[in-house]
């Protein structure tokens, strides 16, 4: 089964073009217009790794970063933005974000993060039995 | 706060206490691994970035603050998570590491910080209270007219300023900023339809700004005053006036947008298209083609009763095309002085003698067909001029005369040579409506025609920027067409509009049907030197995507590229090396890029030594490397504990596998070369094994006795072996990653290299020092050393006997061969450092060395083919 990411981003078009992209990649991609919206779908749904804008309306995504990693610890943030700005990156750094990407990025850099954070995902979960993969899934291609 | 939530972001991995639950530890082994591939990928990309900032800093390309700004922060980030990982492999031991990247960070922010004006400036400034000191708040434009109308005393229209700080407020109370810089560094700048796009929509943004009430109401209220003083509900003319604009070293000729004949109801409106015209494709590739920040660039919006103007032009109180040429040239037309500004109109020309301005030396009148004149809605329109004016002069000697004295005027105020923009009102008054410094440049007499260039496709242009160029004729009208433009193409149009400046970066050169030297588009041809040549009429002998040269000397078009007019191909000034942004980057870097801890052994390899981003991401490489060593070498199971290598015999290297680098479980102490999986490891291998060592270099005296001082004198080297782990050689590995770090006698090498399926992630990092003879000869071994790696095609860099090659980002079979290069060298370069005062010697090594390697290359290739 595929890593299950929630891309959430206020721009629609952005949105709808990276899913498809990482679909395409043998992720199952769910979206989210907000972090209000993020957060709803986090209580309903097994989600592994969500890539946060951030810059929305409403709550922001460090904002966001800190909810989520506190009411879904096993859940990795990866913030994704156009916000070059030390501040906002080491404040969702500390807020427990894995990684702060800058747009642009290459999908296959994304692809890559998402991976890795997933991996420290299933490694946190503290379990013996390791997935049956000796490495991240892109690798085993 | 900072390491409380670390500790957050930390639970869950697993901890050492957990080895009991666990059996063999094989899950927390893993973590610990994955922790440190993680550590070791933002190394690189915190290396990475630091390699583009400083080749950046070279100056050969261009770029914004979005770039400085971008790499700041991804560089800080990839620090941040290398310091967060050590702390998953030895949780809370180096804390201290926190507040010191967090006072890096801050020196950092400090260097990109846009200052804060000292004092809140007024909103709005009368323009009878503005002088040239007021460029700051109202800009270069605006400061000129009120130099020019309060301390000269000439006629300018009445009118104030709407300034920087009205600006600023403007968008940060709709909080734009971050909006803006975010859509700048998102875009693609080296496409133009990007470019375009992204003016776009940062024009729209700023347009569809809220203008803040307090703002509103200091307009109006200006506007108020401005309709007591001259009467009526006068309607104005909105001019942008940036800060810096109009100065001798940067034009910014035609960036910004200019709304005439506005009517008071529509004030603010026009006030946001002025303001939003900071973006235009045009301003923004002039300010990025020059280091310019466009986060500092105010807009000031001039705003003055509008002039309804019987006929003007423009004066040059100089020759833009000859600086020997002193005398007055004007341009005039009838109606509005935007029909001569633009060139779109024909125009009267009058030169005037600078000595004695009644004398006119040269007149040509045009047959003015039409002209423009105020709307009586808004804005211009263009009307037929009646058959019987046409061939009327549009200024009569003493008007021309009272125009070139108001400019010569202007010129010794301010004591350079001006380019007027000026009206005469229905009174017959001269009313200056704006000066800049005048563009001037020095033609140069056109290369002789060669019998190489046959007949010019076109010819009788003028030259408007100087040199030649060749390239394929790409014929662009409206903005579509720009979007399509390639690189290195001949740009040609047949107006030169303000707008075509956003293409000048891509453009080898500009033909215009249309226009002359001062025009906008020549301006900025002249100072991004792409040669120009204006004025050809007969375009249609351009085929589209035809290759021509561009002969900008001789005012000509020829087919093909012709090499004999190739020679005054011109170069583009180097306008990033001491510009605002580029030096924003240098200051960026010192708190960055260079390194000071280097020696791990030396006291001061700690984290409150760490001066620069570039220092933490050595100790924590370092720390991390060491910590995952010490985990492996004293955790308590035998399944995890490292082997020695048995190759024939036992071998005095031990290799611990993270993960995957055996091919099956090896139990007891040994394991054998063949049940390695790691594919650096037997890359490397292969390399030490491939040629047999002659054995040490045959020593003179001196060097020996070298040797025996340097050992008692040196305490380090004396007890070489303090440190457990450097007692033998220790490779740690999984299937694609490999770190080795050996110590052969005084010579230390540690290699790391990951070879995986993602190519771009693959790296190979050498680092060596020591030696056992003096500092010199160890030095000198070491640069001999990098002198082979830099052939090969590592990057180095050596300090005194120490030094490190780096390579990234090539394909596996091209690694395994560099890892060879390596291998080689760790084992044929040990005690070289004892024949290196001696020139024969090293000779002999250099030689040998170069013709193993290069036997080693071709029998990789041979494999491989």
């Amino acid at each position: 089964m595929g890593i299950r990411v929630l891309l959430v981003d206020d721009e629609a078009n952005f949105v709808e073009t990276l899913s498809k992209r990482l679909a395409l990649r043998r992720l199952e991609v769910v979206t989210a217009a907000s972090a209000d919206e993020a957060l709803a779908i986090l209580n309903r749904e097994p989600i592994d790794v969500v890539v946060l804008d951030v810059r929305m309306p409403g709550i922001g995504g460090i904002e966001a970063t800190r909810m989520i990693r506190k009411k879904h610890p096993a859940v990795e943030v990866i913030l994704l933005t156009g916000h070059a700005s030390l501040e906002a990156s080491m404040e969702g750094m500390t807020m427990g974000a894995f990684d702060y990407l800058l747009k642009p990025v290459s999908i296959d850099e994304l692809l890559f993060k998402i991976e890795d954070a997933d991996r420290r995902r299933s490694l946190r979960q503290k379990e013996e039995a390791v997935p049956a993969s000796t490495d991240t899934p892109g690798e085993s291609e | 706060m900072v390491l409380e939530r670390l500790r957050g972001w930390l639970t869950g991995l697993a901890k050492p206490e957990d080895q009991d639950s666990g059996g063999n530890g094989t899950a927390l082994f893993k973590a610990r691994y994955h922790s440190l591939r993680l550590l070791l990928a933002a190394n690189n990309k915190a290396l990475d970035t630091m390699a583009e900032m400083e080749e950046a800093a070279l100056g050969r390309r261009v770029f914004g603050m979005a770039f400085v700004r971008s790499r700041c922060t991804a560089a800080g980030v990839s620090v941040f998570s290398m310091v967060r990982h050590l702390d998953a492999l030895a949780p809370e031991k180096y804390d201290e590491l926190f507040p010191v990247l967090e006072e890096i960070q801050r020196r950092i922010r400090g260097v990109l910080a846009v200052p804060e004006p000292v004092e809140e400036a007024p909103l709005v400034v009368p323009l009878a209270d503005i002088d040239r000191h007021s460029a700051d708040t109202v800009g270069s434009k605006m400061a000129n007219l009120g130099e020019i109308g309060n301390a000269i005393g000439l006629r300018v229209p009445e009118g104030f300023t709407i300034t920087s700080a009205a600006f600023d407020l403007l968008l940060t109370d709709s909080d734009l900023k971050p909006e803006i810089d975010s859509l700048i560094q998102t875009a693609d700048h080296e496409r133009p339809a990007e470019i375009f796009a992204l003016s776009s929509r940062l024009q729209q943004l700023v347009v569809n700004a809220e203008v803040p009430a307090r703002l509103a109401d200091a307009v109006t209220a200006a506007y108020e005053d401005l309709a007591r003083t001259v009467g009526g509900r006068p309607s104005v003319a909105m001019r942008s006036s940036a800060i810096g604009e109009d100065s001798p070293e940067a034009s910014f000729a035609g960036q910004y947008r200019t709304e005439l004949n506005v009517r008071p109801e529509n004030l603010l409106e026009a006030y946001l298209q002025v303001a939003a015209s900071k973006y235009t494709p045009q301003a923004m590739q002039y300010l990025l083609q020059r280091g310019l920040r466009d986060d500092q660039l105010a807009m000031c919006v001039g705003c003055v009763a509008m002039v309804d103007a019987r006929c003007g032009g423009v004066a040059y109180t100089g020759n833009p095309g000859d600086p020997r040429d002193d005398r007055v040239i004007i341009n005039a037309a009838p109606g509005m002085p935007k029909a001569v500004v633009d060139g779109e109109f024909a125009a009267d020309q009058f030169v005037l003698s600078r000595e004695d301005p009644s004398t006119i030396v040269d007149r040509r009148i045009a047959s003015k067909t039409a002209r423009l004149v105020l709307d009586p809605a808004e804005g211009l329109t263009r009307e037929a001029v009646p058959e019987s004016d046409r061939e009327t002069p549009s200024l009569d000697d003493e008007e021309a005369r009272r125009v070139a004295e108001a400019a010569l005027e202007i010129e010794r105020h301010f004591g350079l040579p001006q380019d007027v923009e000026w009206a005469l009102d229905r009174d017959g008054q001269v009313v200056v409506l704006q000066s800049r410094p005048l563009q001037q440049f020095d033609r140069q007499p056109a290369v002789p025609k060669s019998a190489e260039a046959g007949e010019p496709l076109l010819a009788g242009g003028i030259c408007v920027s100087p040199g030649a160029a060749a390239g394929p004729v790409i014929r662009v009208e409206r903005d579509s067409d720009a979007l399509r433009f390639p690189e290195g193409a001949v740009l040609v149009v047949s107006h030169p509009l303000p707008k075509w400046a956003a293409l000048l970066p891509r453009a080898i050169a500009v033909v215009s049907a249309e226009g002359g030297i001062a025009g906008h588009l020549a301006t900025v041809a002249r100072e991004s030197g792409v040669p120009a040549v204006f004025g050809a009429s007969a375009l249609e002998a351009l085929e589209e995507g035809a290759e021509v040269t561009v002969d900008a000397d001789g005012g000509a078009v020829y087919a093909g590229v012709v090499q004999s007019l190739l020679t005054r191909r011109t170069q583009r000034p180097p306008v990033m090396i001491g510009s605002p942004v580029h030096e924003i980057l240098l200051a960026a870097l010192q708190h960055i890029a260079p390194l000071h801890l280097l020696d791990p052994d030396d006291l001061g390899f700690r984290p409150s030594s760490c001066r620069t981003l570039h220092d933490i991401t050595r100790f924590c490489h370092e720390k991390a490397v060491r910590e995952m060593f010490d985990f492996g070498k004293n955790n308590h199971f035998p399944k995890h504990a490292s082997k020695q290598l048995h190759h024939n015999v036992p071998m005095q290297w031990w290799v611990l596998d993270l993960e995957d680098g055996f091919k099956d479980e090896v139990t007891g102490k040994y394991v054998r070369l063949n049940q390695i999986a790691c594919r650096p490891m037997l890359a490397l291998w292969g390399g030490m094994v491939a040629v047999p060592w002659e054995g040490p270099p045959a020593m003179s005296g001196r060097g020996f006795a070298s040797v025996l001082f340097e050992a008692t004198a040196n305490p380090a080297l004396a007890t070489p072996f303090r440190k457990p782990y450097a007692q033998q050689n220790y490779f740690m590995i999984s299937k694609r990653f490999m770190n080795l770090q050996s110590r052969f006698g005084f010579h230390f090498a540690a290699v790391e290299a990951v070879i995986g399926d993602r190519d771009h992630e693959n790296y190979l990092s050498f680092s060596l020092k020591g030696g056992a003879a003096d500092l010199d000869r160890r030095s000198a071994r070491v640069r001999f050393i990098c002198e082979i790696l830099a052939d090969y095609g590592f990057s180095v860099a050596a300090r005194e006997d120490h030094a490190t090659a780096r390579l990234a980002g090539l394909p596996g079979p091209a690694m395994e061969d560099k890892l060879e290069i390596v291998g080689y060298l760790i084992m044929h370069t040990r005690q070289l450092d004892m024949i290196m005062a001696n020139p024969s010697a090293v000779a002999h090594y250099g030689t040998k060395i170069r013709a193993d390697l290069d036997r080693l290359e071709n029998r990789t290739q041979g494999a491989d083919d």
